[in-house]
């Protein structure tokens, strides 16, 4: 667990975050949001000591940072950056070694955690281990950059914009994956990020910032449907922000059991997002659609009503 | 289907039209009968008759037709063919030592002509350019190097009235003592001043007030030229021997050593502090921030992350200084500091042109041999030598 | 009105920019003119020699031979350098690039003694050799650089150029040297610093000119000539490389 309390970073006469709180539950993925500048990345460098707070107090499972060692504490904590800061004249093997390196684990037990995090990160041993970072796509470097970060299965894993500098497309499959990983290993994650789809896509928890100070914090549902203020809702979006919505409520919580009334021809995966199945009525000139498991078989149905209606209450 | 056939490779046939004029209408080779009176120049045929010379006009024109369709396997024969053409001179240059020195005078020498030295800087010029047509790599080159020069050294007894051979049969102990004081008088002033450059690089990165000063102080040194700082080190230190007991015991004189040294060290040090800087400074922010994120300590982000990031930029200090030290050691004689440089101003004042010869070519031959090593040294220890890093 | 007063700034400005160099050319000349009301502190320095200012030949004389042996190398190295590195970076010319730029980083090894040494028994003693020796060392630098400038270019931009439709002249003219111009300067900048170092060697094969004075203050083991020659040489490098950075400056300062 990792709790805030008032802290506060002043650069010179400029107070860089000022005095603010937060809690990131065990398992939890929060995601610091905000303009460029709002102080969002020092916030993040302060957990592992990266930059030291001025006030206030930062506990990592109940004892304040300040009192590790902060080597220790960093070896402890995962960090991926956007630049990946992989180490240009180190393999990648080495690279993803370095922290078990750092925390003298036995040669053996190295090797070992490496070719598992290859393998975790569907990265090919024969492949890769033997590579340099230049040789590598920007997708690749950056599931480099994460596996390092696992390597010495940290509980906090702290994430600076990882996947800011890819195309789109690697982007959301970065996205998708780290989700997947983090089903399996639920690690404590702060992420830093920009992108507010991303943000909405992974965090289970929303943290709003503004020139140093929270703004918001909640679940995304909770900061779309109520945002505290303009600014806030400017961030996610203005008007957009029905549309992103639907982007993070699969289909699977809004359809109906199936009825005796004859099933639409256009279909939509239980799992795909409200958003998608708006997509796919737009698309097919449905307002009804039937909704299929793997196998392709009917299990229920979602009308363009039922996808719109105020289901907040419940 | 026919396939375009590649159009002729212009810069090997401009080479060969100007070897082919030199060899034919400039002298190739001039001979005395001893050392003081001035050669008589001899053209090609003259030296060593129709046959040879025609001989490699017929190679040459081989080489032209060799890569009129560069072909990669024409060029492969183009590349042997220039080889062996260098190996081949020496082979002409006994020849025409035989046939036109007269045996029965023991001083009698046979000097290089310009139309020899444009036929060797031309064909020297085609195996660089065939090499690099061929895309070899660094040891196919120092293969051709040792080809050449093997084949150079197996034919040196029957290139005995060589005016370069006389002078050096005449100092062949000198010649190696120079040769070593000049090693130890360049790689004195290199190590010297990498010890220093890192100490003052290092400095510099503590304090920004050392950085400014440094260039600036350090960039005026490099800024005056050779012989002047020679001369400006010349009375302080002649003033010091004189006066202060203990630096006199060390054998510092106004001329000599001591100057050359303290000239070549200040010239060493702006490019040694300057790439050691830049190295240990232009170490990518991200990396060092990852380094520092994951745990490392100071020592540890210093030994393991910037130092061996540095490194290749401080090895390619390392090489523009040494190259430079090479050239400056030769200034250095004119202060009685010895050396190859003594043999040139000693032919320079003697107007004796092989002499010149003697000092002149092994220095670029150590300059080039040095530049060409530390070169591979320093792409094999950077591993982004082929592509930047990611961005 | 306002662009006046603009001009007027930038006059100043401009004259404050080139004071380093002028100080160092102001106390170039004054010592050459004036070295011989020195002759007491030569004098002190070398109590027991006769002669204590180097007796040949006036400095200012030396010091103009020395520029102008510079000036002729080098102006003709920047043309011939320039014009090369242009040449065989056209369609035309391409097919020299690779010897023309191994050639021009390799041949910057050679170490200025050994070229000008190896000049003299081609061509025979002088200022000619001389002259011929700085051509042939000094295009080293200008054509590197001038070929790093002009192929280092951001290809993004000679694109966007001939999109707009540019011809190559325009091309050449209005976009690439521009934006070479301050790595080319840089190379002129080297290639000068190295000649008027050479230059001064000259003078071991017969060159009349600022090194002459060392040459014989050495010879002839008197210090005095050579603190002479070494103290102007000294101040010519300052004054030139002075300016080049001023030049240097003001290029950059133009883009920023």
């Amino acid at each position: 667990m990792i709790e805030l309390r008032d802290v506060t970073k002043r650069f010179g006469t400029e107070t860089a975050v000022d005095a603010i709180s937060l809690r990131v539950a065990p398992g939890e993925l929060c995601a610091l949001v905000g303009t460029s500048g709002c102080g969002k990345s020092t916030t993040l460098r302060m957990i592992n000591r990266l930059i030291e707070h001025d006030d206030g107090r930062i506990l990592i499972d109940g004892r304040p940072v300040r009192e590790f060692d902060e080597q220790v504490l960093r070896r402890r904590i995962g960090y991926a950056i956007q630049s990946t800061g992989l180490f240009p004249h180190w393999t990648v093997a080495r690279n993803i070694g370095l922290v078990p390196r750092l925390l003298k684990w036995p040669k053996p037990r190295v090797e070992a955690r490496v070719e598992e995090l290859m393998t975790l990160l569907g990265l090919s041993r024969e492949q890769f281990a033997g590579k340099y970072p230049h040789q590598l796509s920007g997708g690749q470097a950056q599931r480099v950059g994460v596996a390092r970060a696992l390597a010495a299965d940290p509980d906090i894993l702290l994430m600076d914009e990882p996947f800011g500098a890819l195309d789109p497309i690697t982007r959301e499959t970065l996205q998708a994956e780290l989700r997947q990983l983090q089903s399996r290993l639920n690690k404590t994650i702060v992420f830093v990020t920009h992108d507010m789809d991303e943000a909405l896509a992974l965090a289970d928890r929303l943290v709003v910032m503004r020139a140093g100070r929270i703004v918001q914090q909640g679940t995304p549902l909770e900061l779309l449907r109520e945002p505290a203020d303009e600014f806030v809702a400017s961030l996610l979006g203005g008007d957009d922000r029905g549309l992103k919505e639907t982007a993070i409520i699969r289909v699977a919580e809004r359809m109906l059991p199936l009825s005796p009334r004859l099933l639409p021809q256009a279909r939509v995966h239980r799992d795909a997002t409200l958003r998608q199945a708006l997509a796919v009525m737009f698309r097919e000139h449905a307002d009804r659609l039937a909704v299929v498991d793997d196998q392709d078989m009917a299990v229920g149905e979602l009308s363009l009503r039922r996808l719109v209606e105020n289901r907040r209450e419940e | 289907m026919r396939r375009e056939a590649p159009p002729p490779n212009r810069v090997i046939g401009l080479l060969v039209l100007v070897a082919g004029l030199g060899w034919w209408l400039l002298a190739t080779v001039s001979v005395a009968p001893n050392r003081i009176v001035p050669g008589s120049p001899l053209r090609a045929h003259e030296a060593a008759g129709w046959p040879a010379a025609l001989a490699l006009v017929l190679a040459l024109a081989g080489l032209a037709a060799l890569t009129w369709r560069p072909a990669r396997r024409r060029l492969w024969l183009a590349l042997a063919l220039a080889t062996l053409l260098l190996m081949a001179l020496p082979a002409w240059l006994a020849l025409a030592a035989t046939s036109s020195v007269d045996p029965s005078l023991p001083q009698a020498r046979l000097g290089l002509g310009a139309g020899f030295w444009l036929l060797l800087f031309c064909l020297s010029l085609m195996v660089i350019e065939l090499r690099t047509r061929l895309a070899l790599g660094l040891s196919a080159g120092w293969l051709l190097v040792a080809a050449v020069v093997s084949a150079w050294w197996l034919a040196s007894p029957w290139l005995e009235p060589l005016a370069l051979m006389r002078e050096y049969q005449g100092r062949s102990d000198q010649f190696a003592g120079a040769l070593v004081y000049h090693l130890l008088l360049v790689g004195a002033a290199v190590g010297a001043s990498l010890v220093v450059g890192a100490l003052i690089a290092l400095a510099m990165r503590r304090h920004s007030a050392i950085e400014r000063g440094a260039f600036t102080l350090l960039n005026f040194l490099q800024t005056i030229p050779s012989l002047a700082l020679f001369g400006l080190l010349l009375a302080p230190l002649a003033w010091l021997a004189a006066n202060v007991g203990w630096v006199n015991a060390l054998g510092v004189r106004g001329i000599g050593w001591a100057p050359a040294f303290l000239a070549l060290l200040g010239y060493s040090l702006l490019p040694m502090v300057r790439n050691t800087f830049v190295g240990l400074s232009g170490v990518e922010a991200g990396v060092l921030e990852a380094a520092r994120g994951m745990g490392m300590s100071r020592r540890q982000v210093f030994l393991q992350v910037r130092l061996p990031l540095a490194l290749p930029v401080v090895l390619e200090g390392v090489r523009i200084t040494t190259v430079q030290a090479i050239g400056l050691a030769a200034v250095a004689a004119l202060i009685g500091a010895g050396g190859l440089g003594t043999f040139i101003f000693q032919g320079l004042g003697q107007a004796a042109m092989d002499l010149v010869l003697l000092g002149a070519l092994p220095i670029l031959a150590m300059a080039l041999a040095v530049d060409s090593l530390l070169g591979a040294l320093t792409r094999r220890l950077d591993p982004r030598m082929a592509a930047g890093a990611p961005a | 009105m306002k662009s006046e007063s603009l001009q007027g700034r930038h006059r100043a400005t401009r004259l404050e920019i080139w004071r380093v160099p002028l100080i160092w050319l102001a106390c170039l000349v004054l010592l050459a003119a004036g070295m011989a009301w020195l002759e007491p502190l030569f004098r002190w320095l070398q109590p027991d020699t006769r002669q204590v200012i180097y007796p040949h030949a006036d400095f200012l004389v030396l010091l103009g031979r020395h520029l102008l042996v510079v000036a002729a190398a080098s102006l003709l190295a920047v043309l011939l350098g320039v014009a090369a590195a242009i040449l065989v970076t056209r369609p035309a010319g391409r097919d020299f690039l690779p010897l023309v730029a191994q050639f021009a980083s390799m041949g910057q090894t050679f170490p200025p003694v050994a070229v000008l040494a190896l000049a003299v028994p081609v061509l025979g003693f002088g200022t000619w050799p001389i002259i011929v020796a700085l051509l042939l060392y000094g295009l080293l630098p200008i054509v590197r650089n001038t070929l790093a400038g002009l192929e280092g270019l951001d290809p993004a931009v000679h694109e966007a150029a001939r999109g707009m439709g540019m011809g190559p002249g325009q091309i050449l003219r209005q976009v690439e040297l521009p934006l070479a111009a301050p790595v080319i300067l840089a190379g002129i900048r080297t290639s000068v610093t190295i000649s008027i170092a050479t230059a001064a060697l000259g003078a071991t094969v017969g060159a009349s000119n600022l090194g002459a004075p060392i040459i014989s203050g050495i010879v002839n083991g008197n210090t005095a000539y050579v603190l002479q020659g070494a103290a102007l040489i000294g101040l010519l490098a300052l004054t030139v490389d002075s300016a080049f950075e001023r030049c240097q400056r003001l290029l950059d300062a133009r883009r920023a």
